[in-house]
């Protein structure tokens, strides 16, 4: 390779990975839409805060309604940056580098609004710091709340480290970059000039963090499972509710990493970057959890229902054949079965099919959080006695219901300013990864 | 198999739900009881009193259309509702109850259930108060129960005693006897039921293993088994150091999963700590690389 060959692909790399970063109409008409929905969405909050949690539908039998079902989603959505970084990475999957960009910032958006779905459920948020005043070491409300805070930091960091280098090249080849950015990459690329020091710092950081993001990953949605599986109600007493929840994130999060990817490679013309292959790749990773999935959900099923004790027995009969039958197939069949039939062949795992089943897949993945939560409360051992209909029989409210959207489009809202002011796909390793040893930093 | 019995209870629990929501339907003997005295200011006073205490948690303020949220609605007990019912109809609703109301048959004298109704009624201008009827002298049994330990017989030893016609005192024979003992929920029976010789005891056996307290003292009731209430009977209790004495500590005062914060086992405390302080030592590490990157450029630049 020439010296000439050499600067072409750098710059042409450069600027087919940077080319979007630039504020366009586009972007401002999405980003007020996503804006006068959240507003919308914060003065719902506001009725909540003024007028207490009784504006939502909970009540005394299912005190766990859907804020607590949408944080367990959001839990399990941000663990896929653990599957591909971390497992996938650390095993020496090539292919997933222009991945692990969109992986990481799904992790870092998803497990930064987790947090503060929890707090759409507190009656009074002022009191948050009382979790950590008051818990109980004992408590795994207080372990999730450490892990959740712990995973966000690891992901945080990891989505930052590659993106040292990154800075480092646009600032300095980039002539469109907006004024007021220049300033805010330089900061950021930490005067990166690509010494063996700086670059020997940087793997032995992510390595440090692949590796501790495995157990931290691990123990977020177990702990997660475990607010539940400690609880000795039909539904929930349960030993594989730990890799049950676990399995259950790595399909929603290759989901939503596939749905991602689609977006991306669209609007921000990837197309040479995220190919076929990489749809068809990502089509087996999803095949392959939800394979895992529908194995510990024919176990979480199979079992208590060959024994049919007696709460198991009134709960399984709501979800199979009762009130929860509709939504239990379709989530079952149609978020888990269908999908994996399809994805086991080729043609269904190019870019366009395999978009339309990973949608069906995050949906059924969050109507299965919903169906996991809600149903179990439903149906308590000593039933609370002579109270009105709706105490006993759960439906979310329009207040609550909004509520529950709001973390969504603060998702989106994250992922789309990460996505719009740094590169999707990782800059410098995609140039080291073509050949390209020596760029030069001055 | 398992599916038909299913089936069957929630059968049986829509039948149960809706046999509950029925009307509630007084006899019409009872409809026609009148209070035995006329209704007076103190009565109405202590029947207030009665009222906020028992009543007001479900029945809300008077004429203030507040009751608690519940099915059936317990509605106000000023308004026409219950107004419009006999004093009878409504002695006997506060006498037997029907869920989720109380009864309290047990719970109030009948004096006290005729305050409240005085009470009740003071919020009526149209009320009359129908002619009291005194009531028929009482003339089944009036019991009295004492109870002791003896040391010889090694027994729990209960006396019963009765009024007789004559107004003298005199040991009552043929009296059937329960003993409990006290434990953590609830009373535990202490033997069979036994019935009083003619020098009017009964003598129960202690089990020697019960446990008491430090000292091992068990708390002790006594009562006659009465189910048709054809008696007037008075129970025996007593405080008795025969259990064994026992000093368990609470279950929050040892170090345990369930325990307090301050009682958290020790390894909990040591395996949570040591994993965030080693996972942030390491954060903190990284950060600190990060750092210094930075620094190493300078010489290059
Ligand atoms: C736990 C709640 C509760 C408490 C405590 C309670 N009630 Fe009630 N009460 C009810 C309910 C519920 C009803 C309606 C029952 C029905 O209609 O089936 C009711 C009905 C009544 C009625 C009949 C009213 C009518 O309109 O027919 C009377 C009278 C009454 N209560 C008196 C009392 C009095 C007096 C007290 C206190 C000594 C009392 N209640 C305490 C719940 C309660």
């Amino acid at each position: 390779m020439t010296m000439d060959d050499n600067k072409l692909t750098i710059d042409k790399i450069t600027a087919d990975l940077t080319h979007h970063i630039r504020i366009n109409k586009g972007f401002l008409l999405w980003m007020g839409f996503l804006t006068v929905s959240l507003l919308i969405c914060l003065y719902a909050y506001s009725l909540q805060l003024r007028n207490g949690l009784g504006v939502a539908g909970i009540r005394d039998f299912v005190t766990w309604g859907m804020y607590l079902s949408n944080f367990v989603f959001f839990v399990a959505a941000s663990l896929i940056g653990m599957l591909i970084s971390a497992v996938l990475g650390l095993i020496g999957m090539k292919w997933l580098t222009p991945i692990t960009r969109i992986a990481e910032t799904i992790a870092v958006a998803f497990a930064a609004v987790a947090g503060l779905v929890i707090v759409s459920d507190m009656g009074r948020p002022e009191r948050l710091a009382y979790v950590f005043i008051y818990g109980r070491p004992q408590s795994p409300i207080l372990w999730d709340v450490t892990v959740i805070t712990t995973y966000f930091v690891l992901s945080l960091l990891l989505l930052f480290l590659p993106m040292i280098a990154d800075m480092a090249i646009i600032h300095r080849k980039v002539a469109s970059l907006p004024s007021w950015l220049k300033p805010i990459y330089k900061t950021l690329s930490l005067n990166f000039t690509d010494q063996p020091e700086q670059n020997k710092i940087i793997s032995r950081s992510i390595r440090i963090l692949l590796i501790l993001l495995i157990p931290a990953a691990l123990s977020i949605h177990t702990v997660t499972s475990w607010l539940f599986a400690v609880t000795s109600r039909a539904g929930w007493d349960s030993t594989v509710f730990g890799p049950y929840f676990v399995s259950g994130a790595f399909v929603a999060g290759s989901a939503a990493v596939i749905i991602a990817m689609y977006f991306f490679r669209k609007n921000y013309k990837l197309q040479d970057y995220l190919t076929d292959l990489h749809f068809n790749n990502m089509g087996k990773v999803l095949a392959t959890v939800s394979l895992v999935y529908l194995y510990f959900n024919i176990n979480e099923f199979l079992v208590p229902g060959y024994k049919l004790k007696r709460a198991d027995a009134v709960h399984l009969q709501e979800l199979f054949a009762g009130k929860d039958a509709l939504m239990f197939w379709l989530v079952q069949i149609g978020g888990l079965i269908l999908p994996i039939l399809f994805l086991l062949f080729r043609r269904f795992r190019k870019p366009g099919p395999v978009l339309l089943i990973s949608i069906a897949v995050l949906i059924g993945a969050w109507f299965k959080r919903y169906l996991i939560v809600i149903p179990t409360q439903e149906h308590p051992f000593l039933p609370i006695q002579h109270v009105p209909a709706n105490f006993m029989h759960y439906s979310p409210t329009l207040i609550e219901t909004l509520i529950s959207v709001a973390p969504f489009i603060l998702v989106l809202i994250i992922i789309t300013l990460i996505s719009k002011f740094f590169p999707v796909i990782p800059l410098h390793e995609t140039a080291v990864e073509k050949g390209i040893d020596h760029i030069k930093f001055d | 198999m398992r599916f038909k019995n299913l089936l069957i209870i929630i059968f049986i629990c829509s039948v149960g739900t809706r046999v509950a929501a029925q009307t509630w339907i007084v006899p019409d003997d009872q409809k026609a009881v009148v209070a035995p005295v006329k209704f007076t200011p103190d009565m109405q006073k202590q029947g207030e009193q009665l009222y906020s205490k028992n009543c007001q948690s479900c029945h809300g303020n008077m004429g203030k259309d507040n009751w608690a949220k519940l099915t059936p609605p317990p509605g106000d007990l000023a308004k026409d509702k219950a107004q419009k019912q006999t004093d009878g109809e409504i002695f006997y609703r506060i006498t037997t109850g029907k869920i989720p109301m109380p009864e309290f048959r047990n719970i109030l004298s009948e004096d006290e259930r005729w305050s409240l109704i005085a009470f009740m009624r003071s919020f009526n201008p149209k009320y009359v108060q129908p002619n009291p009827v005194a009531k028929a002298a009482f003339t089944g049994r009036i019991v009295t129960l004492a109870m002791q330990y003896s040391d010889p017989m090694k027994k729990v030893l209960v006396t019963a005693t009765e009024q007789l016609k004559d107004g003298q005192k005199g040991l009552a024979s043929g009296v059937e006897v329960m003993l409990f003992v006290k434990r953590y929920f609830g009373k535990m029976q202490v033997g069979d039921i036994k019935t009083t010789n003619a020098k009017g005891e009964a003598a129960f056996e202690f089990p020697a293993d019960l446990p008491g307290n430090k000292e091992g003292y068990v708390e002790l009731t006594a009562t006659v088994n009465d189910p048709k209430s054809v008696m007037m009977t008075t129970p025996a209790n007593a405080n008795l150091a025969i259990g064994v004495p026992t000093d368990k500590p609470s279950l929050t005062a040892t170090r345990a999963w369930w325990s307090t914060r301050a009682n958290a086992p020790v390894w909990i405390l040591l395996t949570y700590t040591l994993s965030v302080l080693i996972v942030w030592g390491f954060i903190g590490y990284i950060v600190m690389s990060i750092l210094r990157i930075k620094k190493l450029s300078k010489g290059d630049a």
